[in-house]
């Protein structure tokens, strides 16, 4: 009986593994890569790795674009787009009904015509609509400027979001400012659009007009316990890759746009408040260090020198190496260039609107074929708390910014 | 699957039961009874103490098919110290009630498939509202729970044959203090994310090294009720050997709670051994 009796009983974790159901179907009904098959991909694309789209995964806005050279056109081609396993694939007509869309049919993208497809879940519960669509490039300038005044709340009505120069447009196809405010969403997710770290100030510029509002802010319980805890208020161009902000914060935040200029000069007004208390990845104050604001421009050589993209993110936007010119708002900085936090950190920048001129320092000369081809990506980005990407700063450090300008050769 | 255990459990009985007729003493059958009955005769009482090993689950009832794979399964605690009292009305038939002090729990690793989660998260230093985080996680899911408390069962017992006792009823958990705390992260495939509100909402990849944990041991009820059913051999003149179960059959989570969309009730099994008087 005792041997009987404990193996009846060591067998009752053993029934509930024995219990495990079948695996349910999938209720998840993403695209995860659309690809364009053309014979000679060169001829429309910068990169002929640009014919495969792999979305973003964070993203809930359906609108996916190619962007192609911009005197070209891609009529009729074949196309494949790969879901989650198990899902559906239907293309809308142009009578408005769905029909089952087979890989490798021809989808005709010429005049940037929209496409509507609609993906539908394994378990049949749960659909996404996405516009494919072609876009031509914008073409670069010379100049470019950003007074912040065309904003909008994103698709889910939580935070404002900003236009941008056209050349700093994604795979969405529309050309916006990025920030960490879809980062914060994450943390603080009953917080209204004015509470969060980007946000717009309706006749605040120091013309009167809009202007922006950078924040430093307190990411709450949920912050603290993902040891985030403050999430400072930025604006950059580039991709946010809101989906690995929790897993790796500095890679997420992927910098850079593709420039066919050799920018000089960067001008922008600035007025700073710090927060009262700098403190810790760790939430503890740090006496005798003042929190301060970044805003850098840099431009970087886009693919190496085996064809490969070049990506600067978090971990080194102004290390790169591949980093040919940058300017920066003067800091305090360590022997081996990192960041010193001590001394007269401010450098002049005060409650009171002002305009600052960052001139680029280059260590070599952009090549002017290379240019042309959008062989070098631009970087613009600014932050209330210069370290904010390490979690570091003062909760409540306010940068306003406004008119910002860059000048190129 | 309750029935599936208990048909485990009284498939086994015929073969232990013949065992104890071969081991019954010279002396006839009566002579036996008396032996392994009630000390101060048949249609007395008495009284059990008893010590065992606690191992089991609180866990969904069946499990959902959400839960996918279970990674790892190790005990808590396993405690289990008690008395009960009884009155024998027959040869055969009497009843008990007893107060069982225990220490039980278990610590899991599993992995889940869009698995619903809702909560607020809210801490002492934030003066301001909860937030509630709803979603769809996919990934490894760590739990532990550990319950302090004291059980009361109400059985009948029915003697098999002298040296066999089985008992069955009603019983009531009263919980001293209980925890139940986890972890989500990805799993050794690298999988581990949450979608926001919905399956098809956006997603956040939940790494190995963020701490992304919950402690719903404030949302438990402190009373439990269920059935149990014990198995008691005489293996000596005062000394029994056991092993009960108690399936819990209301939900440990309060009414409000909707962090976990399913019901979970203990089910713990002990062996042990006793002093029977």
């Amino acid at each position: 009986m005792n041997k009987a009796s404990i193996a009846a009983l060591a067998a009752i974790p053993l029934f509930f593994v024995s219990c495990i159901k079948d695996e349910p179907k999938n209720a998840e009904c993403d695209i995860e890569a659309i690809s364009l098959h053309l014979e000679n991909p060169q001829r429309y694309f910068r990169n002929v790795g640009d014919t495969l789209l792999i979305p973003s995964e964070d993203r809930i806005s359906g609108d996916l674009a190619f962007l192609i050279k911009t005197y070209t056109e891609i009529h009729l081609v074949p196309t494949t787009i790969q879901v989650t396993p198990g899902a559906t694939v239907y293309l809308e007509t142009e009578n408005g009904e769905f029909v089952s869309f087979v890989n490798g049919t021809d989808v005709d993208f010429s005049d940037e015509q929209v496409h509507r497809f609609r993906v539908v879940s394994e378990d049949k519960a749960w659909s996404r609509l996405y516009n494919v669509y072609v876009k031509h490039r914008p073409e670069g300038a010379a100049y470019l400027s950003s007074d912040f005044e065309n904003y909008d709340l994103d698709g889910t009505g939580k935070y404002y979001v900003w236009e941008a120069p056209s050349v700093f447009i994604d795979e969405t196809g529309k050309s916006t400012w990025k920030n960490g405010n879809p980062g914060y969403k994450l943390s603080m997710s009953s917080a209204k659009p004015m509470d969060y770290p980007s946000t717009p100030v309706v006749g605040g510029g120091p013309d009167g007009s809009t202007c922006l509002k950078l924040e430093t802010c307190d990411t709450g319980p949920f912050g603290r316990m993902v040891n985030m805890r403050l999430a400072s208020g930025s604006m950059f161009n580039g991709v946010f890759d809101v989906a690995n902000a929790l897993k790796d914060p500095l890679k997420a935040t992927q910098f850079g746009s593709p420039f066919t200029f050799k920018p000089v000069m960067l001008r922008v007004w600035l007025r700073y408040e710090p927060g009262s208390v700098y403190q810790d990845r760790n939430g503890k104050p740090v006496e005798g260090i003042i929190d301060e604001p970044d805003v850098y421009v840099v431009l970087y050589r886009n693919v190496d020198e085996s064809g490969n993209k070049v990506q600067p993110d978090g971990n080194d936007m102004l290390t790169n190496p591949y980093i040919i010119g940058k300017g920066r708002l003067p800091h305090n900085l360590d022997a081996d260039g990192s960041d010193l936090l001590t001394g007269n950190p401010i450098h002049g920048i005060t409650s009171e609107w002002q305009e600052f001129s960052i001139p680029l320092e280059y260590t070599s000369e952009p090549d002017p074929d290379i240019l042309a081809e959008e062989g070098y990506g631009i970087i613009i980005s600014i932050a209330s708390s210069w370290q904010g990407g390490y979690f570091k700063g003062a909760i409540g450090s306010k940068l306003y910014v406004d008119n910002l300008q860059l000048f190129c050769e | 699957m309750k029935y599936r255990i208990i048909a485990l459990l009284s498939l086994l009985l015929p073969c232990c039961m013949l065992h104890a007729e071969q081991s019954l003493p010279s002396g006839g059958r009566d002579a036996s009874w008396h032996k392994w009955g009630p000390t101060l005769g048949l249609k007395q009482g008495g009284f059990i103490l008893r010590a065992g090993y606690v191992i089991g689950g609180t866990t969904p009832v069946p499990l959902p098919e959400e839960i996918r794979k279970i990674n790892e399964f190790s005990p808590r605690g396993g405690i289990s110290l008690g008395i009960d009292g009884y009155r024998m009305f027959s040869k055969r038939w009497g009843v008990s009630i007893g107060a069982h002090f225990f220490w039980e729990g278990f610590h899991t690793s599993a992995d889940v498939k869009n698995y619903y989660v809702s909560y607020d998260e809210v801490d002492e230093s934030s003066a301001g509202k909860p937030e509630t985080k709803i979603g769809y996680f996919t990934g490894t899911n760590v739990t532990s729970t550990e319950m302090w408390g004291v059980t009361l069962p109400l059985l009948v017992t029915y003697c098999i044959s002298p040296r066999w006792n089985v008992s069955a009823g009603p019983y009531m958990s009263c919980y001293f203090k209980q925890t139940f705390t986890g972890e989500v992260y990805e799993n050794k495939d690298g999988v581990g994310y949450l979608r926001n509100l919905t399956p098809v909402g956006e997603k956040t990849f939940i790494g190995s090294d963020v701490e992304t944990h919950y402690d719903f041991s404030a949302d438990m009820l402190p009373l439990s009720a269920g059935v149990e059913l014990c198995f008691d051999w005489k293996a000596m003149r005062h000394m029994n050997v056991f092993g009960k179960l108690d399936w819990g059959l209301t939900n440990i989570w309060r009414r409000d709670f909707d962090a976990i969309s399913f019901r979970m009730y203990p089910i713990y099994g002990t062996i042990g051994v006793a002093y029977r008087y």
